[in-house]
């Protein structure tokens, strides 16, 4: 599914010059490259080029035409970039209908959740079978917010509701953007959600950075590496509370992510997470869905520091009467 | 006076050549793009301690400019605006550097230590309000790399030492009642050996309690733990990670203009230059409720400047400029130096007992005085 090659014969032809032309970081509020006239050459301009007429195809979903990425200064594939996935897997990670959402008396449309096609692969999450009971459990007790001080205020609850750190993969299909900042240490992910915040370590051989996570955290202890134009991002060390969704999907501290991002246009990654929690799943399982290159030409994360909006949310009881 | 403070100059001798031979040093890196800068700053730390630090040569990213990338600790114990005692005395001796110092130490992990008016002359540090007890946790100063610092105030201009005057508007404004960025205190002495808590709900226990916001800058001011910074830095972007909340700013380098007059954020709007090896970074668009030291949020802009001067220092600058609120601009030099890696994830409102407990605590208070109303002292 990530790769069409049914034309693979004929890129073939074209891609010394596409590579040359698209391997060119985009820059936010510019087309590329290979789509601009070109001044300072004339004559090359006006001619149809290969590229113009593989562009000139509209694209088929899900299929991406053999691509490669543009490369750092150090040689590797370049993700830099604010991007957002467009799926509403946030709300339920499997196929889900359209629902009014809370209090619709108040909220109206405003607070109705759209329906949206899963994006797990094969359609079911593997649970076992007391895991799916405590699934649902979950999602009838969604709302069900009691902050107290112990780790019992997460036994009920959203974490996203509470305006908790979202964990891993979900950060990645929030309805919010994130920025990839990467250099030859590291890898930095830093979403707009919760200002959330994933620190990447790229170089195996610094000692300074331990191999297992000290300590559990929301977001993870990640190592990462490159495999062709994939960075590949290694993930355990979670705690235990962060869902995958409103629906109550979750995981235990056993969690372990393998995330795949691939960059397979200018302007899109497709991204693959593997989900492996025996304590949880009978087998690991797989998320996929495309990220997108935000290209307004000011984009910038701003401020979604929900904190401020969930005070009276979370210790409303603890109020004055 | 001069002699006294050998180890600044020539830092500053440093800096200087490395201002000089800037234009050298980045022809010859885009010359040779695949020259990759730069150990992390944990490595070059632990060179610095084995004297290699005297051929440090500035870590330049592949585009030929200064690399911040690593960890730091800005950690101090001098005071932001300089004590009387020294009166115009820029810098302090290499006895009082060192008495500073180790009164600052203790300080730091033995509240019940006699505080020296150097520590607790400025407003940094209170040591009713150190609670932690950094032997147990591992925050003491010694193991964060600090260095002690020469000056006798963080404030380096003026030359006196101190924060400029507040205009007569600002003075007005303030009296009127506006909030104070970290909330009202919500605990008071009620002078009979007990505290009243004064939090109807969550938001009145401040910005800090509720986790809302804790760190981050601008300006980058020291805490009395968990003074950590985590930089990671490419030719378009440094990102700055505060060790308390694991909060950060993403600064454009070279980028666009300032985001619009209607964008407010906890961190202000923040773009960086160069000048030379010094990344010049300006903010402005702060939140009306989170300006720095209750500035004005339509007028306040922060002007920070980072410059290595060797291999375990930044010299961190920052000029406030509001002149709205204070009657001329103003500066303060915050030494940032190297420190081990990695920061851990700071989870805040995750893990809020304290916003749990205070609140609880007060409602507790008020129902036990409502059942047993207080005994007027005259009746006593």
């Amino acid at each position: 599914m990530r790769r069409h090659f049914a034309d693979a014969v004929f890129f073939s032809l074209v891609m010394a010059v596409a590579f040359t032309l698209l391997a060119v970081k985009p820059v936010a509020g510019q087309a590329p490259a290979a789509s601009r006239p070109n001044p300072s050459s004339a004559p090359a301009a006006r001619t149809p080029t290969p590229v113009a007429a593989a562009s000139a195809k509209v694209p088929t979903p899900g299929q991406f035409p053999p691509y490669k990425a543009p490369r750092t200064a150090d040689g590797k594939p370049d993700f830099n970039g604010i991007w957002q996935a467009f799926v509403t897997a946030d709300i339920d990670v499997q196929d889900h209908d359209a629902q009014a959402g809370p209090h619709p008396d108040i909220l109206g449309a405003y607070g109705a959740w759209p329906g949206g096609q899963g994006i797990v692969e094969g359609g079911e999450i593997p649970y076992k079978p007391e895991a799916l009971a405590k699934k649902k459990e979950n999602a009838d007790k969604g709302m069900l917010v009691n902050i107290t001080s112990d780790d019992h205020r997460h036994d009920t609850g959203d974490p996203e509701l509470k305006c908790y750190m979202p964990g891993v993969p979900r950060a990645n299909y929030m309805p919010f953007p994130f920025q990839i900042l990467q250099t030859p240490h590291v890898v930095m992910m830093a979403y707009e959600y919760a200002r959330a915040l994933r620190t990447i370590y790229m170089d195996a051989n610094d000692k300074t950075i331990p191999a297992e996570a000290p300590a559990d955290s929301w977001m993870g202890w990640s190592h990462g590496h490159f495999e062709g134009d994939t960075l590949v991002v290694d993930s355990r060390g979670f705690v235990a509370y962060s869902w995958f969704d409103r629906a109550g999907d979750y995981h235990s501290d056993a969690l372990h992510v393998v995330e795949r991002y691939t960059q397979v246009s200018p302007y899109h990654i497709l991204y693959e997470a593997t989900i492996e929690d025996p304590n949880v799943f009978t087998r690991p399982w797989k998320v996929s869905f495309p990220l997108y290159r935000r290209m307004e030409k000011n984009i910038q994360l701003v401020d979604f520091n929900c904190t401020e909006f969930v005070l009276d949310l979370l210790y409303g009881q603890y109020s004055k009467k | 006076m001069r002699k006294n403070w050998g180890p600044l100059s020539s830092a500053l001798g440093i800096a200087s050549a490395a201002l000089l031979l800037a234009p050298v040093l980045a022809a010859q890196s885009s010359a040779s793009p695949k020259k990759t800068d730069a150990a992390p700053a944990a490595n070059s730390a632990a060179e610095a301690g084995t004297g290699k630090a005297k051929n440090w040569v500035m870590p330049r990213m592949t585009d030929g400019h200064a690399d911040f990338s690593g960890y730091w600790n800005n950690l101090s114990f001098t005071p932001m605006e300089r004590p009387a005692k020294y009166g115009n005395r820029e810098f302090l001796t290499p006895e009082e550097m060192k008495a500073v110092f180790k009164s600052g130490v203790r300080g730091s992990y033995d509240p019940g230590a006699q505080g020296s008016e150097d520590r607790y002359g400025g407003e940094l540090f209170n040591p009713d309000s150190v609670d932690y007890d950094a032997t147990t946790y591992g925050l003491s100063p010694w193991q964060n790399g600090i260095k002690p610092n020469p000056r006798t105030s963080l404030v380096v201009d003026p030359p006196d030492g101190r924060i400029p005057p507040l205009t007569p508007g600002a003075k007005t404004r303030l009296a009127a009642g506006a909030r104070p960025a970290g909330g009202f205190p919500y605990v008071i002495d009620d002078h009979h050996g007990g505290a009243v808590v004064h939090a109807d709900r969550a938001k009145d226990l401040g910005q800090g309690t509720t986790c809302t916001t804790q760190s981050g800058g601008p300006p980058l001011t020291p805490a009395e733990y968990n003074s950590g910074l985590f930089i990671a830095q490419n030719p378009s972007y440094m990102l700055m990670e505060t060790e308390t909340g694991s909060e950060f700013r993403i600064i454009p380098i070279d980028g666009p203009p300032h985001a619009g007059f209607n964008i407010h954020q906890w961190h202000g709007d923040s773009r960086g230059h160069w000048e030379g090896d010094t990344l010049v970074v300006e903010t402005t668009n702060l939140r009306p409720d989170h300006t720095y030291r209750n500035g004005d949020p339509n007028t306040e802009k922060i002007t920070e400047y980072f410059k290595r001067i060797d291999a375990v220092t930044i010299e961190y600058k920052f000029t406030i400029d509001d002149p709205s609120t204070w009657t001329t601009p103003w500066s303060a030099i915050i030494p940032m130096s190297a420190s081990a890696g990695p920061l851990f994830e700071y989870d805040c409102s995750e893990n809020n007992n304290d916003a749990v407990n205070i609140l609880a605590g007060a409602r507790a208070s008020e129902k036990k005085a409502a059942e047993k109303p207080p005994v007027p002292i005259s009746q006593k």
